[in-house]
This record gives C-alpha cells, sequence and structure tokens, in this order.
C-alpha cells in the first residue's frame, strides 16, 4: 500500500548532472576524409610512381646477384644400386665429384649453401622435437621429455636431444680450381645469439647419434654445443620444406669461366622421401640472395596502380558524378519504411 | 467501525490474506480484531478495502492503513512478471555468425585432419627424420584433426566478447554523459541502466508509448473559452490574461459570471486551506481541477466546502450554494450536472459541462449553438480538450419530482446506470448554453517534432494509453501522430460482443488491404474491451493488422494489455521500443526489446524498470538518431572487423599448414598469438567507439537515414560475407607476399613469423584506418600508435634472451628486404579494398555515402517535407480563414469512401498552415462522425 512515490523527485540525480567535456559529449574535433576522386587517383599515381622504381631497383640487385645451384643428389649414386640401401651403408664410397662454371664474376665472399627441396624441418612432429634447456645450460641435461622420440638411449640422456639435432645435415664439400684448394671459411656461420645465447659454450654432445637408428651427423664430444656451427644452423629449422642453409663462405673472388671442382661426401639420406640435395654458391646484395619476386612485385602492383588510377580517371571524364547531389536523396518517392 | 483516533495505535488483530497473486480485482481475505476491540468477529476485506500499489489519496489528509503485501508481492509487483534477459538483435547476429564461423571451423577441421591422416599414411612415414611409429596409439587418427581443432580455435574471437563488453559499457556512458539529454526542469540527465543494448536503439521498428506524463505534461491548464460567441484568449494563448476577459469579470457581464461559476462547483473538487493561506484543490478528474484553478485566477474562488455547502469567494464578497444532486459523469453520458441551491436568493440552478456532442443537443430551442460548435472545432483543432458549459434555473416543482425519480432510480436493484441516465436525462434539457472552455494537457515540448522525427526514421507509432478514446486520439492528432488528414485515416474498431469486434476488424482489415499499396498513413484505433475480444479469439486477423498498421491508437488498456500488445509485435519479429512514465508500464518496458522509462511526475517506478530512463520524450530522438544509431554502426564494424582479424590469423596457419606437411605446425609462437587478439588489433577498434559517420545534426535532419540501422544493412551474412573475403584475400596477400620473399636461405621460421605478423598487423592498422569515417586525435594515436606498439612490444621481447624470438626483430628491421616486404603487402592489400571502396562510394553510393558528402560540400542539405513548418505552426494562431471555412463534413461512416480527390496533395511547402490545419478538421471532424455512428 505504498502510496506515491512521486514525491520523492529525483534530488539525488542533481548533483549526478554530467560534466562538460569533448569527449564526454563525442565532439571531439574530427577530420572527415571521403573518397574524392582526386585524393584516390592522386593515392594511386603517387603509389605507382613510387613503387616501379623500388621494383626496378630490387629487380637490379636481384639479377647482380651470380648464383650456382648444382643438384647433385640423382649424380651422385650409382644408378645401378638401390639408392636407400646405398646410402645407409657403411661400406660405400659415398665421395662424388662434381664440376662447376663460373657464369660471371663472383666477388667474395661467395656464400655456400646447401639447399633441401622436400624436406619437411617445419613438420610438427620434427620442430617440437627439441629441448632449448638442455641445449643452454649443462644442469638440464635430463630436461630431454620434448625430445622423444629421440630422447634417450639406455635411458642415458642424449645432448643434444630430439630429432633436429638427431638428422643433423651431414654431407660435406671441398673445392678446388684448378688444383688450388678453395679454403671453405666455416667460422661465423651461425647467428651470434645462437652461438651466445642459445646454445651453451659448457655443453657437451653426449650420448649423440649412439641409439639403434642413425639418423644424420655426428658431433664431436670434445668441442661445446656453442661452437658446432653446422649445428646450430640445422637447428634454426626452416619454415619452408624447401631451403638453403649456409655451410660456408669463400673468401676470395670467383673469376667468370672459371671451373670448380667440388669433392661432396654424400652422405645424406634424402632419398628415402625423394628429397633433393643441391648445392648453391651465391653472393649478396643488399636485397639478399638472388630472388626476383620482391621487384616483379613491385612493379607489377605499381603498374596496376597507375592502370587503376587512369581508369579512375576515364570513368570520372565519362561519366562524372556529382558529389553530394541531393536528387539521390528520394526519401519521398520511395520511402524506406517499406 | 468508529475507534477512537488515540486508540488506533492499540488495535491489535490478526488479517487473514490468499496468497500473492495478480488479480487486481478480487482480495478476499478477513480481518479479526482481538479484545476489546471486537470478540474475535470475523470482518470480511474485499478489494473495496484495499490500496493498490502506486494509488494515489486524495482528498483525505490520513488514511489508516495495514500493509497486506509488500515489495513484489504486491498485486502491482506480482504483474510486473520477471523481466527476461534481453538480447539485441545485433548480439543475436553476432551469435549466428559466430555459429557459421563455427561450422566453418569444424569443417577445416575436418578436411585438414583427414588430410592430414592421409599425408601421414602416404608421405610423413617416408620421413625418417620425423620417426612415425608404425603403430601409434589407438586414438592415432584424432591427433592430427586435435591439433587442427587447436590451431583453429582462434578462428573465433574470443576477443570481440570483451571488446563488445567494453565499447558497450562505454555507449552507456556516453548516453549517461550527454549535457544534450540532460532535463533541465529537473536537472535529470538521462541514463542507461542496461549497458548492453544501445545497439537496438538504432533498430528500433515500433515505438509503443504511453499517453499521460509520456507525452504530456500530465498538467491540465485552462486556456481558451468562448463564452456566448466572445472568444477569449485567442490572440495571447492564454484566457487569463486576456484582458477583454478580465474586464468582463470586473463589469460583472453576466454570461461570463454563470460561466465561471460553472466552472467553480460543477465538480467534485474538494479544496483544502492550507497553512499559508493559499488553496489546495483536490480532484479526481484533473480537467475539473483546471476549471476551478482558472476560475479561482478570475476572481471565482471555490473556497470551501462544508458538507454540501460550498462557499465561493467573489471579489471579496462570499456566496454560498448548497449542492443538492450531483448527476455524475459516465463515459455514455459524457456529461455530468449538479443541482444546486443559492443560499441567498433560494434560486435552483442545474449547472451542466461536458463534451459537445452530449450538451449542445440539450440546447434550449430558441439557442443558436453554431458559435459553440465553431468554437468547439477550431479548439480541437488546437489539441486542446474542450468542455460546455451550460445552465438553467429550475422550477422547485420541477426539482421535487424530479428529485424523487432520481432517489427511486439511485436505489434501483436492476439496471440501475441505464436508469439513473435516463432520470438524469429528464433534468438535462432546454440547456441555456454559458460557452466553451479549452483545456490544454499540455504536450511536453517538442513533442510532434519527436514523433513526426521518429515516424520519418520509419519507426511506427502504438499509442497504448488507459485514457478515454476521444482524448487519447486528440493528442493523437496534436503530436504529429497520424497525418493530416489527405494522407492519414482513423479507423476504429470497437464493439462489445465478438461478432461485432469480428465485423468492426475485417471492415478495418479490407480498408488496411486496399490503402496499404497507397502511400497513406492509416492508423487504426482500438479499445480495451474489443483488443481483448480480438486477442482471444481474432489473434490472426489482428495479427495481420498489427502487420499492416503504422499506427495504432489503443486506449482503455491495461498494463497487462500493454505487454501483450509488446508480445504480439516480437512475435512478428519487430524490434519494440516501450516509453513510459508510470507504474502501470513497467510491464510494458520489461517486455519490449527496449524500456524507456520517463523520470516524471508519476514517480520513478517506470524509470527504474527501464533500460533507459530520460527526462522528457523528446529526448527520445536523441536517443534513438544519434546514441542507437551510432551504437549500431561501431558494433557492427567493430564485431566484424574482430572477426576478420581472427580469421586472417586464422587463414595464414590455414596455409601454413598446407607446405608444413599438414601436421598441424603452427607458424606464430603462442606468445604472439595471444598478443595478436588482445593487444596489436582490440585498441584501434576500440576507439571506434569514437567513430561517426554523419554528424548528429544531419542525421536529426534526415532521420531517414536510420533505415539503414533498422534493416539491418551494416551487419548482416552478406557484409559479413565482404569482411570474410577480405579476410581470405588479405590472407593470401600476406602468406604468398612473404613466403617468396623469404624463400631458401631466409625461410628460418621465427623470421618468417614475425614478418607474416607484421605484415598482418600493417593491414590492420590500414583496414581500420579505411573504415573509419572520423579522425579525432584519439584515433589517430590508437591506430598509428598501435602499430609503433607493436614494433615496440617485439623490440623488447626480442631483447630478452631467454624469449624464443631472441634478436629477431631487430635483425628484421636491419634489413630493407623487410620493409619492402611489408610496403608490397599493404599496397597489395589495400589498392582493390581501396578501389573496390571508392567505385562502390562514387557509382553505387549508399545513402550515407551520399549525405556524407553533401555534409562536406558544405552544410547538410534541406531534404522534402522539413518539419519545421509543421511544427511552428501549432504555435501559430489559427488563421481566420480556417475559421470561416464552411465545416468539410465529409461523413465517412465508411472508412472507403474517405478518398478525397485531392488525397495525393502534398501538404507540405509554403501554404503549410491553412493547409495543414484545414486537412486536421476534416479528419477530426470524420471521426468523431465515426464515434457517434459506431
Amino acid at each position: 500500500m505504498s502510496s506515491g512515490e512521486g514525491s520523492s523527485q529525483p534530488s539525488s540525480k542533481k548533483s549526478r548532472q554530467p560534466k562538460y567535456s569533448r569527449f564526454t559529449q563525442q565532439e571531439l574535433p574530427a577530420c572527415k576524409p571521403i573518397l574524392t576522386p582526386g585524393l584516390v587517383v592522386t593515392t594511386f599515381i603517387l603509389v605507382g610512381v613510387i613503387f616501379i622504381p623500388i621494383g626496378l631497383l630490387s629487380l637490379s640487385a636481384s639479377e647482380r646477384v651470380v648464383e650456382i645451384v648444382d643438384r647433385y643428389d640423382e649424380d651422385c649414386i650409382p644408378s645401378d644400386q638401390e639408392k636407400t640401401a646405398f646410402i645407409q651403408s657403411d661400406k660405400t664410397n659415398k665421395t662424388c665429384v662434381r664440376s662447376l662454371t663460373v657464369p660471371k664474376k663472383m666477388q667474395h665472399p661467395v656464400y655456400i649453401y646447401y639447399q633441401l627441396d622436400n624436406f619437411y624441418q617445419n613438420h610438427r612432429r620434427y620442430v617440437k622435437s627439441r629441448s632449448d634447456k638442455q641445449l643452454r645450460n649443462p644442469e638440464n641435461e635430463d630436461l630431454t621429455s620434448p625430445c622423444e622420440p629421440e630422447a634417450r638411449v639406455d635411458n642415458k640422456p642424449i645432448v643434444p636431444c630430439g630429432l633436429v639435432a638427431w638428422s643433423l645435415f651431414n654431407d660435406t664439400y671441398g673445392f678446388s680450381v684448378s688444383g688450388m684448394n678453395l679454403s671453405v671459411n666455416k667460422k661465423d656461420i651461425a647467428w651470434d645469439s645462437d652461438k651466445n645465447y642459445k646454445f651453451g659454450s659448457k655443453v657437451y654432445p653426449k650420448n649423440f647419434q649412439q641409439g639403434s637408428l642413425i639418423g644424420g651427423g655426428k658431433l664431436d664430444e670434445k668441442i661445446p654445443l656453442s661452437e658446432q656451427e653446422d649445428l646450430l644452423v640445422w637447428m634454426r629449422t626452416a619454415a619452408l620444406p624447401s631451403f638453403r642453409k649456409l655451410y660456408g663462405r669463400i673468401e676470395q673472388d670467383l673469376e667468370a669461366n672459371e671451373t670448380i671442382t667440388v669433392v661432396i661426401q654424400n652422405n645424406y639420406n634424402a632419398y628415402a622421401f625423394g628429397g633433393k640435395k643441391k648445392l648453391v654458391l651465391s653472393t649478396t646484395t643488399w636485397i639478399g640472395g638472388k630472388n626476383s619476386f620482391l621487384g616483379l612485385g613491385y612493379i607489377t602492383i605499381g603498374g596496376l596502380c597507375l592502370f587503376i588510377a587512369t581508369t579512375f580517371i576515364v570513368m570520372y571524364l565519362i561519366k562524372p558524378r556529382p558529389y553530394g547531389d541531393p536528387s539521390y536523396l528520394s526519401w519521398n518517392r520511395n520511402p524506406p519504411g517499406n | 467501525m468508529g475507534i477512537d483516533f488515540d486508540l488506533l495505535h492499540k488495535v491489535k488483530g490478526l488479517i487473514e490474506c490468499p496468497e500473492p497473486d495478480k488479480d487486481i480485482r478480487r482480495f478476499d481475505a478477513n480481518l479479526r480484531l482481538f479484545p476489546p476491540f471486537l470478540d474475535n468477529d470475523v470482518c470480511p476485506i474485499t478489494i473495496k478495502n484495499t490500496l493498490l500499489q502506486s494509488c494515489y489519496l486524495r482528498n483525505t489528509e490520513w488514511a489508516c492503513g495495514v500493509a497486506v503485501y509488500t515489495g513484489n508481492e504486491t498485486k502491482l509487483g506480482m504483474t510486473r512478471g520477471v523481466p527476461e534477459p534481453k538480447l539485441t538483435a545485433v548480439d543475436a547476429m553476432i551469435d549466428k555468425l559466430t555459429g557459421a564461423i563455427f561450422v566453418f571451423q569444424l569443417v577445416v577441421v575436418m578436411v585438414l585432419g583427414v588430410a592430414g591422416n592421409i599425408w601421414k599414411d602416404t608421405e610423413a612415414r617416408k620421413l625418417w627424420y620425423v620417426e612415425y611409429p608404425t603403430k601409434g596409439p589407438w586414438y592415432e587418427l584424432l591427433v592430427i584433426p586435435l591439433r587442427f581443432e587447436l590451431l583453429c580455435s582462434i578462428m573465433i574471437p574470443i576477443s570481440i566478447k570483451v571488446s563488445l563488453d567494453l565499447v558497450k559499457g562505454l555507449y552507456a556512458k556516453f548516453i549517461d554523459w550527454d549535457n544534450k539529454m540532460v532535463d533541465q526542469e529537473t536537472s535529470t540527465p538521462a541514463h542507461a541502466a542496461n549497458t548492453a543494448i544501445s545497439e537496438d536503439l538504432g533498430q528500433v521498428e515500433y515505438i509503443l508509448t504511453d499517453k499521460t506524463g509520456t507525452l504530456t505534461e500530465n498538467q491540465m491548464i485552462f486556456k481558451r473559452c468562448c463564452i456566448s460567441g466572445t472568444f477569449y484568449g485567442n490572440e495571447i494563448g492564454d484566457a487569463l490574461k486576456d484582458e477583454d476577459l478580465v474586464n468582463a469579470v470586473a463589469t460583472r457581464s453576466p454570461d461570463v459570471i454563470h460561466f465561471l461559476t460553472v466552472m467553480a462547483i460543477c465538480n467534485t473538487v474538494v479544496p483544502i486551506q492550507r497553512q499559508n493561506g493559499t488553496i489546495l484543490y483536490k480532484a479526481q478528474s484533473q480537467d475539473e481541477e483546471a476549471l476551478v484553478h482558472a476560475a479561482a485566477g478570475l476572481h471565482m474562488v471555490f473556497v470551501k466546502k462544508n458538507g454540501n455547502v460550498l462557499d465561493i469567494n467573489f471579489n471579496a464578497s462570499v456566496i454560498q450554494y448548497e449542492v443538492l444532486d450531483t448527476l455524475e459523469f459516465t463515459s455514455d453520458r459524457k456529461r455530468m450536472s449538479v443541482v444546486v441551491k443559492d443560499c441567498q436568493s433560494g434560486k435552483l440552478f442545474l449547472l451542466s459541462k461536458g463534451a459537445d456532442e452530449a450538451i449542445l443537443p440539450c440546447a434550449s430551442t430558441g439557442q443558436q449553438t453554431r458559435t459553440f460548435s465553431e468554437a468547439v472545432e477550431q479548439y480541437s483543432q488546437l489539441g486542446l480538450r474542450t468542455l460546455c458549459l451550460a445552465w438553467r434555473e429550475l422550477e422547485e416543482d420541477e426539482y421535487q419530482e424530479w428529485s424523487l425519480m432520481f432517489k427511486e432510480a439511485n436505489s434501483a436493484l436492476v439496471d440501475r446506470d441505464w436508469r439513473i441516465a435516463e432520470v438524469c436525462q429528464r433534468l438535462e434539457h432546454h440547456l441555456q448554453i454559458l460557452g466553451v472552455a479549452a483545456i490544454e494537457d499540455r504536450l511536453q515540448d517538442g513533442v510532434p517534432e519527436t514523433i513526426e522525427t521518429l515516424r520519418k526514421a520509419g519507426i511506427n507509432f502504438w499509442m497504448l494509453t488507459g485514457d478515454k478514446q476521444n482524448t487519447a486520439i486528440q493528442i493523437a492528432l496534436s503530436c504529429n501522430f497520424v497525418s493530416p488528414e489527405p494522407k492519414g485515416q482513423l479507423l476504429l474498431i470497437n464493439g462489445k460482443t465478438g461478432d461485432e469486434v469480428r465485423q468492426s476488424l475485417e471492415r478495418v482489415l479490407l480498408t488496411m488491404r486496399i490503402t496499404s499499396s497507397e502511400p497513406k498513413d492509416v492508423a487504426f484505433v482500438i479499445d480495451g474491451w474489443a483488443l481483448e475480444i480480438a486477442l482471444k479469439h481474432h489473434h490472426k486477423a489482428f495479427m495481420e493488422l498489427a502487420l499492416l498498421s503504422k499506427t495504432a491508437i489503443c486506449c482503455r488498456v491495461t498494463p497487462s494489455q500493454k505487454a501483450q500488445l509488446v508480445e504480439l509485435l516480437k512475435s512478428c519479429e519487430y524490434r519494440t521500443l516501450a516509453i513510459g512514465d508510470g507504474g502501470n508500464d513497467v510491464r510494458m518496458i520489461q517486455q519490449a526489446h527496449i524500456g524507456v522509462g520517463i523520470s516524471g511526475r508519476e514517480g520513478l517506478q517506470a524509470a527504474r524498470a527501464a533500460d533507459y530512463s530520460i527526462g522528457k520524450f523528446r529526448f527520445l530522438k536523441r536517443l534513438i538518431l544519434v546514441h542507437g544509431r551510432y551504437s549500431y554502426n561501431r558494433t557492427a564494424f567493430l564485431s566484424q572487423y574482430s572477426f576478420y582479424k581472427s580469421l586472417l590469423i586464422c587463414f595464414i596457419q590455414i596455409f601454413f599448414s598446407l607446405i608444413s606437411g599438414v601436421s598441424g605446425t603452427s607458424l606464430f609462437n603462442s606468445v604472439s598469438l595471444m598478443a595478436y587478439n588482445v593487444f596489436y588489433t582490440s585498441v584501434p577498434v576500440l576507439v571506434n567507439v569514437l567513430d561517426k559517420d554523419l554528424s548528429e545534426r544531419t542525421v536529426m535532419q534526415h532521420p531517414q537515414i536510420l533505415f539503414y540501422c533498422q534493416a539491418g544493412r551494416l551487419l548482416n551474412p552478406s557484409t559479413f560475407a565482404g569482411w570474410f573475403g577480405r579476410s581470405l584475400f588479405h590472407a593470401i596477400v600476406v602468406f604468398v607476399i612473404c613466403i617468396h620473399s623469404y624463400a631458401f636461405e631466409k625461410s628460418e621460421m621465427e623470421e618468417l613469423s614475425m614478418v607474416v605478423l607484421s605484415g598482418c598487423i600493417w593491414l590492420q592498422a590500414f583496414v581500420v584506418a579505411l573504415e573509419t569515417n572520423s579522425f579525432t586525435i584519439l584515433q589517430h594515436l590508437a591506430i598509428w600508435g598501435n602499430l609503433v606498439a607493436f614494433y615496440v612490444i617485439n623490440w623488447i621481447v626480442s631483447a630478452l634472451p631467454s624469449s624464443g624470438m631472441y634478436t629477431i626483430m631487430f635483425r628484421l628491421c636491419r634489413q630493407p628486404s623487410y620493409w619492402i616486404t611489408m610496403f608490397l603487402i599493404v599496397v597489395a592489400g589495400m589498392g582493390p579494398v581501396l578501389a573496390l571502396k571508392y567505385f562502390r562510394y562514387t557509382y553505387r553510393p549508399s545513402k550515407i555515402n551520399i549525405l556524407r558528402q553533401a555534409e562536406r560540400l558544405g552544410g547538410p542539405i534541406l531534404s522534402l517535407g522539413n518539419i519545421e513548418p509543421q511544427s511552428r505552426a501549432f504555435e501559430k494562431e489559427v488563421s481566420p480563414l480556417s475559421i470561416s471555412q464552411p465545416k468539410s463534413r465529409s461523413p465517412v461512416y465508411e472508412p472507403l469512401l474517405s478518398d478525397s480527390p485531392n488525397a495525393i496533395r502534398r501538404s507540405f511547402g509554403p501554404g503549410a498552415p491553412f493547409d495543414f490545419f484545414q486537412s486536421q478538421s476534416r479528419l477530426s471532424s470524420s471521426y468523431a462522425r465515426n464515434c457517434k455512428d459506431n
């Protein structure tokens, strides 16, 4: 039987009268750009004009790179033998000699890469199978749980454990030009951060490649992990199934038309899964190795922008459209409620 | 029971009452008072002994009572019902889209899972370096699908809920903060009690409004009068200030004095002397209160009521009248009369007041009533309530004879009402018409404009009122509820029996069907009784009617009927907004998708139960057009953008899994993935709450633009498909460019992952920038600052040796190819989007685009049919032309016949005031006829 709350006027609310500020009133000064033909066409032309030169620059940089690619996995195996059996056997002679011709002068440093195709370093099982803690600190030797199935041998921890390390690439290359040995600099091929931090200087390989299954290369147990640069390079897993990894550098110029003889120890088994192995010699420029994609991409996109701009100009000339014409507001002719 | 006042507090007793229920017509309880008052006698207590919650007590200073039910157990509390949790249309749509994405995700997971298992068996077993066991565990087949499920779980953005809650909170705050919605009189700010449904405000299709206190001030004021042919108050709009009238009172012009006397004493008002000398009038009817106040203002002060003796103070002399009989007002009679005796002269008078159709036919034969009916016509055109006042001197014999009959009728057991009415009629004849009083239930400021604007915005109005039909129609007309005659038309549905209602309903439906193709504005009027029958027995027909009719006036409806009507419209899939101010609107407010309460005279009950409370009806316009519309637009963008960014990253993961042996490798590390949703992409879009596509002024001038919100044009499966396509396109752009520019010796996992991620972030920034309509400083800060923050955060993370991505970001930022890749991604990703947007913007513009362009070109353009001239027309004086117009009573008993030849003619334009009034007069007269004939 409450009668009338009307008398209790909202006196309490009086104090709550909002304070004025531009934010609370949603009145912050704002710029409202609208897509005028001028603005849009200018943008496209500007982008086109900037992009094409950059594309040309990138393309020319990529063109300046001299690159020798030699696929050797097929040729370095006797055709009469079963490939997998040959590569897995300890007794076969796996030395293989290739000769490469330098097409253009290659200025030092010439980078030596090995390229693996159809090798899934990005496979989930593979990527996960490593223990970064173990690699960093000798005390964490036992932290091998993520490394399955290459974690332990006879219940002793493997250092470095895991599939990534276990499958270490172990082909080796020896270079010579007209009888003279070319020295290969294998120092500083790994990232500094890996050498200095990720891989411990007090962690030594242990029980590595001792199991029943032998994967890839072996490691010298006297050298700490941080100095095993081949391992460090290998353990920077590649994101794509076709990748190149740095093998070393040749610190001298290679003249055009020189023939380089390469002695390859063809140890690594890429035959079982139909992978390809390639040896790559390449110089480098500011943009990196030979890769015309960016240059072509820039030129294409820049061209497209100019094309779009032209189209819009033509459309504007043929069919100019008045902006904000009230005659398009046909509320009354066509009431929106229906 | 005759208990002394002093003893009251000593009364002890017991009330046996039933369980709380919601039936307001029944209350069957017993009262036992303990000795010494009554010896355990059982006294019955019925509904007549009770006061319901939110009733006002008048004419008494005190009352004694016992609270039987309290709180939610009161009758009103029980009728209130449990408010359902409200879900906005936008939220429902987001839920639907989430469902669709979930299905899509399942399909992706299934396909990739199967593909992964096949690839594993055909290819992966050959990869010796992966060492797949030849015989896996029993759940082996599930492992890859489950990995993909984990990988794709980011497809449904969890952050959307958090972001939405944040921005919704802010929308509500904007409403609370809005200075333009503060009622200056009571300094009540608007308040959003429900922070979750602001978007729905922009999608309202039906507004169901209460009348009294919502549209009107709920304050009756005597404004004009016409006394024996002379109009008072026409020039200045207030008869009390009209010098002619004041002079007439001073010179004691007999007609005027009689008129004032009727005003002062022909009523049931009780004057209460307050201590400071002022007199407070307590009246059941606010009309009577207004008349008595006005009479007092003209020196005819009703001072005291002692039993049947009334004291009138006129120019310092006291006149006493004795009330002999009161012939009460009933809605059938539409008039009330009193028989009084002048205590000085002993003469008997019959004083009557009532509706024109009830009084004018009773005029004495000699009197010309034309001026009065013209006055009534003129006043009703102005939206004023009119009362005709009349009197007659009675002969003593006549009265005595009649008095006996009256007493007999009063004690009749059968058909008492009818008999009383008949007896009353015997006395109420040969009246001398004194004049017409016009009372204004003043509309709140800006009500007609608000309704006009909202109707233009495509919102349909239903008025649900407990008031009587005539008043409801008057108010409906005066506040632009129904368009003027050539365009608007009122159809009545009434009847007391099922058959009558059915016939009436069918007739109206027929008219509706015929006129629905025409640009007509047809409204139906129904009363509570017919509504009850229609809802119960002719539900289907009434549904159809509701679908066809944009406007409806429902009078004499109960709170639960109001709720039923809301329910009806909701079942037709309409978005409804209910607005009211009193306790009787609470159910309707809770039932509707959006409840708006007006914190007005009738207390705060409605405002408390409502989702939004505002001080005045006119703020509704701003609430819907500004806050609702912006909220909808912002949420539409924000939600779709959230899906876009999640899909983008997920598509990239899917693409990556295609080149990683379908094994479910994640390209991104877990920190990046988490930060992507939480930091990198959510901040810029949150600032979108400040985005305004059109200025408030433009929206107010072109309320039609609300259509885009109502129809859900900015968030629906097809716009969502656009965003879906965009994210697919952007994922392809980012992925293809990255894996080609970071191929071979650069294809290091951590590096590539950061390149791809930064590509996504760059695109995000530009997508938000392109979709932002108005850039404030905060938006610039959020969009570009976020991009900078991305680098800063990653530099910090890259500086931590323990993190997986140690030194990565520094390495990348030193490479020119990284920056070149980024710009390529941005241009390749945004170029087509910009081109498409520009093309649409210029050659297929939406109305919003056109208005934006117009706004930019310098000031909004005025569309046809601007509301200004009309609203001003109300304040203007009636032009003499329209008064002297011959009465255009086009009888429209059959609504079908009312098609006037000039129906198409627009009533807007230069001649608006005249045109408008003329047409309205025809409308009002036509339904006045309808009322009578039916």
